[in-house]
């Protein structure tokens, strides 16, 4: 017979076991892997052979990874910007006074393309970005504006992506945004009034620092993912006109799924990882400066 | 029964004429964009669905019709009548999310009960190991899942998709949250009732854990519903597809496809989106808040 603490310790355990099977499995064994990989040139079929750095002094040299990261950090600063800012002025909206169904529908509205896959977006937003029969060049011909090449001319085709994608990404920032305005208690608003200050003072002194933890989160959530961005993308534009707006997540696809260089495809993911772990990091760094705990 | 409805409704009157102050321009300002943003939110999706009513010859009719002009319920029957196997991805799609959906709900909550409330050497080094790792992108550890099932020969299988998807190291995190919550008291008393851990878990705790597992299941299900990336690189043949592959086969080469036909297609994808949504709303737009998950 077990002692009540050796049994408890079993059953805990046991109870975690599975998730850590799956975790060794699918996350750490793949971690390792995916590193000892990028250091082979690798063959599904044939032998493979260990090349040393081949595959990242390959990668420095490799203009299309460039253009890739240029793309992919051009649409995460704009993504990002757009979201967190279009999301944080509807949340100020939303947060004034105004009758609860009101409220409930515009939230709802700008909350249910959040749940819709990435996919059929860009299956609906390809139609509309239609040069000649979209609805959208049909309406800026009212305001004097020429039929926009939005998918076949390189700059046009990243904004395409960047507006589709804030259509439905905004919605989650203005929920957490939201959220974070609503824990506000009226009294500092008061207090503050009494005292004399005006509406900008009141945003900007009292607003805005005590959003900032919400605002650090969304800025770190969406950068993550703006990064990572591939699903956006590939049916949209596919990485075109050309390789104008390939992402990173799309290039290592490419690499690694459809001309199977499994090696260099590693050694691009893992470049990636360090990106997103850098980043990560100097957004903690930085937010000490400015997020304010209470 | 009249009286107690009459009660909270006429102290919403009150409430509504103490708030009826006079209209300013802030408000009139907000109200304008906000209608505006919700206008350019659903007209995508109001486009959508006028055009999957119509015939093919007036898809790409200009100027638009936003409302529907035609009622050709027949076009969402179209997509089965295709030369895809519409059906089928339909299926594949329902089977791989319900499945996953499944699995993440026993490991997830089996494992975060044992970091909210069970005591064993190391528990805190471990829960540390897994969120730490919720930080590796998935696209650095799917090459060597990619190899490891082409070595098992699962590639082109529903259990490549699946296999990695019954664990969630989020979703253990979150149901961890749930079980913090509840009172330790409960634990106590069943213990001294002679429940062993098992015991306690099954008949307490997870009668308890209701919204959280709703929560984790409406999360993992929308997320692997909408799944494209590993459905892309693991099913390569028609028959083992998924809804957002069967979608793009249907859309066709340079939208060579029947726009009012893919945007029916689409509104099938997204209904049960929608019906979860509805029924739902208040619990996911609260969990996902709370949790700060993207969709």
């Amino acid at each position: 017979m077990l002692s009540p603490k050796r049994s408890e310790a079993l059953a805990g355990y046991l109870f975690i076991l599975p998730t850590f099977i799956g975790f060794a499995i699918f996350i750490l064994y793949p971690l390792v892997e995916s590193l000892r990989i990028s250091f082979y040139e690798y063959s599904i079929l044939g032998d493979s052979y260990y090349v040393e750095l081949d595959n990242y002094s390959r990668l420095v040299n490799d203009i299309r990874l460039r253009k890739t990261y240029s793309n992919t950090i051009v649409f995460t600063g704009f993504a990002v910007f757009f979201n967190a800012g279009i999301g944080l002025l509807l949340a100020v909206f939303l947060n004034r006074r105004m009758p609860i169904l009101m409220r409930n529908f515009y939230r709802s509205a700008f909350f249910f393309p959040i749940l819709i896959a990435h996919t059929y977006i860009a299956v609906i937003w390809q139609y509309l970005y239609q040069q000649d029969t979209g609805v959208i060049n049909y309406y800026l011909a009212f305001l004097g504006i020429d039929p926009i090449p939005w998918l076949s001319h390189p700059a046009w085709a990243m904004a395409a992506i960047i507006i589709m994608d804030v259509w439905k990404n905004t919605g989650f920032a203005m929920l957490v945004f939201l959220a974070g305005l609503q824990s506000i208690p009226h009294e500092y608003y008061e207090a503050a009034q009494l005292d004399g200050a005006n509406e900008r003072q009141l945003f900007s002194r009292i607003t805005i620092p005590l959003l900032s933890p919400s605002i650090f989160f969304i800025l770190v959530i969406f950068m993550i993912g703006a990064l990572q961005v591939f699903d956006t993308i590939i049916v949209l534009t596919d990485g075109g006109p050309g390789d104008a707006t390939r992402s990173v997540v799309m290039y290592i696809y490419q690499q690694a799924f459809q001309r199977l260089d499994f090696g260099y495809a590693a050694a691009i993911s893992w470049t990636l990882f360090l990106v997103i772990m850098a980043v990560t990091l100097v957004q903690f760094l930085v937010s000490r400066r400015w997020v304010h705990y209470e | 029964m009249i009286a107690q409805t009459k009660a909270p409704f006429s102290a919403r009157r009150q409430l509504m004429r103490q708030s009826r102050k006079p209209l300013k321009w802030q408000d009139v300002l907000s109200y304008a964009v906000l209608t505006l943003a919700a206008l350019l939110v659903l007209m995508p999706l109001l486009w959508m669905f006028s055009t999957s009513l119509r015939p093919l010859a007036d898809s790409y009719k200009l100027p638009p019709q936003w409302l529907p002009t035609d009622w050709r319920w027949e076009n969402y029957l179209a997509p089965f009548e295709s030369n895809v196997p519409f059906e089928l991805f339909f299926l594949n799609s329902l089977k791989i999310a319900a499945l996953t959906t499944l699995g993440q709900l026993i490991t997830c909550s089996m494992a975060g009960y044992a970091f909210a409330r069970l005591r064993f050497p190391g528990r805190d080094v471990l829960f540390m190991l897994l969120l730490a790792s919720l930080m590796v992108p998935g696209q650095v550890t799917i090459i060597p899942i990619y190899l490891m099932m082409a070595e098992l020969k699962l590639v082109n299988t529903h259990a490549s998709l699946i296999l990695p998807g019954l664990i969630s190291i989020f979703g253990v995190f979150l149901m961890r949250q749930f079980f913090k919550q509840m009172p330790q008291e409960l634990f106590d008393a069943a213990r001294v009732d002679g429940a062993g851990h098992l015991r306690s878990f099954l008949q307490i705790a997870l009668p308890l854990a209701g919204p959280g597992l709703a929560t984790l299941g409406i999360i993992t299900f929308n997320a692997t519903w909408n799944g494209y990336f590993a459905a892309l690189i693991f099913l390569t043949s028609w028959e083992k597809m998924t809804l957002p592959q069967g979608i793009a086969l249907l859309t066709g080469y340079m939208n060579s496809g029947n726009p009012s036909v893919v945007m029916a297609a689409v509104g099938l994808a997204i209904l049960p989106v929608l019906i979860v949504f509805l029924v739902a709303q208040r619990w996911i737009i609260e969990a996902l808040t709370r949790s700060g998950l993207k969709g």
